[in-house]
């Protein structure tokens, strides 16, 4: 597959996200496949970041660690990504003093790294512009290397700033002599820019895709399954999906609240599932380990909760705005006591907008917390995938809501011990006969018991649950070759992306790989498991985090069902970065059999 | 309506007894456990004749208990509850009351649970005005864990883990709401039925967050105020001259004195601060009313579409 990778590099401030977002379009207009990664450091201004796109004329879904042309918005871009670019890729930039870049260009000449550069602030004045306009001459440079019809980023430039017509205007003008690469102008150090020719193809076809990333997905497929509340409290990588659900909501009439802690936003989730709504929270990790409490409580109580938790690296803070898979074991484990809860990991954006779905319908149907999980890359990442299959996933809302059914309900019928666990739900106020919502242990209508016999009991009912819940769960899906795979992988979350852009690679080099995605994490489906061991020899894990959290829950797990299983290798990766193409293909060259 | 004897009286006795038969629905078969001469049995008692004074019934009722002796008055009502966690159920019943507004949700907790452990929810869910009554049962001391000292124990007291005497001075709960520009704040006190249940049926009445602070008696753990300290002490703001309950400077310097006068009744009250609910711009024009009434298929290919 032939792939494209772009990067934006400047401080936060700059107007990289403007520039990217513009491009992100104009490549979609001309019919490419994009993904769009986000670098920053967890400020608001100031601080080096970097936009990457990498665009194709085929579906692509993972990032690529080398870099075809950056765009270097200041000094500290160049420095940072010369030696990032490929080797005869091309810089571009406009930064005027030349004469404190001798080294720079010796660095770039030895991998034949092209600079192609314009007087970026003279060319931004001199049509009257400002400073933050030399992102718009870089532009129309990094455009005309592309080789792309100038009229497509036309129009997104205008587009972009259509609200600021006198700006907007000046902003054309820059975009277009940046292109042109001609400035013959008094005090100009460089008439005519020779730029070097990239020859991309550009699809015959524009196919019908929509841009978004994770956390819009899951807003999208929250509104679309009946969702009415959204208690939140911000953090990265999370925060978007307050963003998105809050501006659909003058649509939506959905209540979303930023409440004052992330305990109070669990609590609301909580409290408004416990009326008979649907409802959810979102945070990462440290924000979770708040919630912890609150989960544990929806699980005594059997109220059915969703909360997303975005992952990023690290304990305490860590890199807030990176990502990782390191929280693995805090959902599966977290919260005191024992009881039945469900995780599940989204991987891309179709994944998100239908996953967060059935959750809803999961938790409902089973009256437990299911914990979303995602990661930074999934969540915020961009990309162009074909629009959403809409209204085809049912809603399940496992309460009882027949009028006949809710006049005949018995007090006992709320928590009532029955062979699945699963007792009959139903919202406050709806029926004549009430129950208790206890987080003490109770009896089948809610009342308190510390009675050994029925404490033990009502324990076992809820922890029953467990087996419905797993009997009910999709079984993983097989990406790649079905059997016999030179080398194979079982991973969960954003790996499925890497590894199905290093599946098609493979294939085209004949080097049979493949791929284990669990979607549903916990509990452990092990059907699909024990045949994909057994039909391939060179198993190991990819994941993002140190220990291996979920080779580990894989081993245990077949240990139980009396399999002995060793991972051949774990690729992991805990840097903050997602896994990139080069480096999982370079661990298949040096791994498969 | 009154009886009286010059008319016929069977209409009267008629809406007496549906009361009283009401009030009864309440009790169910659980065995109280709180000590003798707790305070919180004369709560539990005020708030079924208040609900059965304002017609409210099973399907209208959802009572949150916190943790502490109050929370074990959880299942001893015969209506929907929820026992929550310690210092969290105001925003569990916030959440309750936002998603089903049809239903009166009354949150309960202790001095421990909302002057110490959850007194930043306590603070939002006031600037916030959500639609709760919430009864504060304010007995200076954790009960349920033997009589520890909370944040309103009086000075210089010695309780369990404070042997040598409380060295903080005590919050004031009802003072402290009133710093938070609130739409309802009024006190009573656990040992005169009626004026709780006066107070109860007030706050039932209003739109939004509806604070109740009951100073109770904890004749177990609390030696330092006991019943009697409250009585000599009690002062209703209808015996207060010219005291008007929509003026909250008033408010404040009436709620300040824990120790000579205890200002009772209707504190504050602001009947015309939008709630919740009303301050939402997404939630204008709605033909529906409850968001647990709205739970299907919403149709998002509008919003796909702006992302071609």
């Amino acid at each position: 597959m032939s792939r494209t990778t772009i990067k934006i590099a400047g401080e936060s401030g700059m107007g990289l996200v403007s520039v990217g977002t513009i491009l992100s379009k104009a490549l979609k207009r001309l019919g490419f496949y994009i993904n769009l990664d986000r670098e920053y450091p967890s400020l608001i201004k100031g601080g080096h970041s970097n936009v990457q796109i990498d665009f194709s004329k085929e579906p692509l879904h993972c990032l690529s660690q080398e870099v075809d042309v950056v765009m270097a918005l200041d000094r500290v871009g160049l420095d940072e990504y010369v030696d990032t670019i490929r080797e005869g890729g091309i810089l571009v930039h406009g930064y005027e003093k030349r004469e404190r870049l001798k080294d720079l260009e010796e660095r770039a000449a030895t991998r034949d790294v092209k600079l192609v550069y314009l007087p970026g602030r003279q060319v931004a004045f001199f049509h009257g512009g400002n400073e933050l306009m030399v992102n718009m001459v870089l532009l129309g440079m990094m455009w005309k290397v592309l080789g792309f019809d100038l009229k497509v980023l036309e129009d997104q430039v205008s587009e972009q700033f259509a609200s600021k017509p006198d700006l907007l205007k000046i902003d054309l003008e820059i975009l277009r002599t940046g292109y042109a690469g001609e400035f013959a102008c008094e005090g100009s150090d460089v008439e005519k820019v020779e730029f070097p020719e990239m020859e991309i193809e550009v699809p015959e076809e524009v196919p019908e895709t929509i841009l978004l990333d994770g956390n819009h997905a899951i807003a999208l497929g929250a509104v679309q399954c009946g969702v009415r509340g959204y208690f939140v409290y911000p953090m990265s990588p999370a925060s978007s999906i307050l963003t998105h659900l809050a501006l659909m909501a003058e649509k939506t009439g959905m209540v979303v609240k930023q409440a004052e802690d992330e305990i109070t936003a669990a609590q609301m989730a909580f409290g408004a599932m416990f009326a008979g709504t649907r409802a959810f929270t979102g945070t990462s990790g440290g924000g979770y380990d708040l919630m912890t409490e609150t989960i544990t409580l929806a699980g005594m109580t059997e109220t059915p909760l969703v909360t997303v938790v975005a992952q990023r690296p690290g304990p305490a803070t860590g890199l807030p705005t990176w990502t990782g898979q390191g929280d693995l074991n805090l959902a599966i484990h977290a919260g005191h006591g024992e009881y039945p809860k469900i995780v599940v990991a989204a991987s891309d954006q179709n994944s998100c907008f239908e996953l967060i779905q059935h959750s809803f319908n999961l938790a409902e149907m089973f009256q437990v917390p299911v914990i979303f999980l995602t990661e930074k890359v999934v969540a915020e990442t961009k990309s162009t995938v074909p629009t959403f299959a809409t209204g085809d996933i049912e809603i399940h809302r496992g309460l009882v809501m027949d009028e006949e059914e809710l006049q005949n309900l018995e007090r006992t019928d709320r928590f009532k011990i029955t062979e699945s666990g699963v007792s009959k739900r139903w919202a406050p106020g709806s029926s004549e006969t009430y129950y208790f919502g206890n987080g003490d242990e109770h009896l089948e209508d809610g009342r308190l018991t510390e009675e050994a016999d029925t404490s033990r009991a009502m324990y076992a009912k809820r922890m029953k649950k467990m087996d419905a819940i797993f009997n009910c769960l999709p079984e993983p899906e097989v990406y790649g070759v079905n059997e016999k795979a030179e080398i194979s992988f079982i991973g969960w979350g954003s790996t499925k992306n890497a590894m199905k852009d290093v599946i098609k690679e493979c294939a085209a080099d004949d080097i049979k790989v493949n791929y284990l995605h669990f979607e549903y994490v916990y509990p452990l489906k092990v059907d699909m498991l024990k045949k994909f061991i057994a039909r391939n020899k060179n198993v190991c894990l990819i994941e993002g985090n140190y220990t291996g959290q979920f080779g580990d829950l894989i081993k245990l797990k077949l240990q139980d069902e009396g399999v002995l299983f060793k991972f051949k290798k774990r690729f992991l990766k805990y840097n903050g970065r997602p896994f990139f193409l080069e480096e999982t293909m370079q661990f298949i060259i040096e791994n498969k059999l | 309506m009154t009886c009286d004897p010059k008319n016929n009286c069977t209409e009267y006795l008629k809406g007496l007894a549906e009361k009283r038969a009401q009030y009864a629905s309440f009790d169910n078969e659980e065995k109280i456990t709180w000590c003798s001469g707790c305070g919180n049995m004369g709560i539990q008692n005020a708030l079924k004749r208040a609900f059965s004074f304002e017609g409210l019934g099973v399907k209208d009722l959802l009572l949150c208990y916190d943790i502490g002796c109050n929370g074990n008055g959880s299942d001893k009502m015969g209506t929907y509850s929820l026992h929550g966690l310690h210092g969290r159920i105001i925003s569990a019943a916030a959440g309750a009351a936002v998603a089903n507004t049809n239903l009166k949700v009354i949150a309960i907790a202790g001095d421990g649970g909302t002057m110490s452990e959850g007194i930043n929810h306590l603070v939002h869910a006031v600037r916030n005005d959500y639609p709760v009554l919430f009864v504060l049962h304010n007995n200076q001391n954790y009960g349920l864990t033997t009589g520890q000292a909370s944040a309103t124990t009086r000075k210089g007291y010695a309780m369990n883990g404070s042997p040598d005497g409380v060295t903080t001075e005590p919050m004031n709960p009802s003072e402290f709401a009133l710093g938070l520009e609130p739409s309802f704040v009024a006190r009573t006190f656990s040992g005169d039925m009626k004026h709780m249940t006066k107070i109860f049926r007030e706050a039932l009445n209003h739109k939004g967050f509806a604070f109740v602070e009951v100073m109770q008696v904890c004749p177990t753990y609390n030696k330092a105020t006991p019943s009697k300290w409250f009585w000599d002490r009690l002062k209703f703001v209808e015996d207060i001259e010219g005291y008007n309950s929509a003026d909250l400077e008033m408010a404040r310097e009436a709620a300040h004195d824990m120790n000579d006068s205890l200002a009772m009744g209707i504190l504050y009250r602001d009947p015309t601060m939008p709630s919740f609910m009303e301050r939402l711009k997404s939630r204008e024009g709605l033909e529906t009313s409850i968001l647990v009434d709205e739970v299907k298929h919403y149709d998002v290919s509008g919003f796909l579409e702006e992302l071609q």
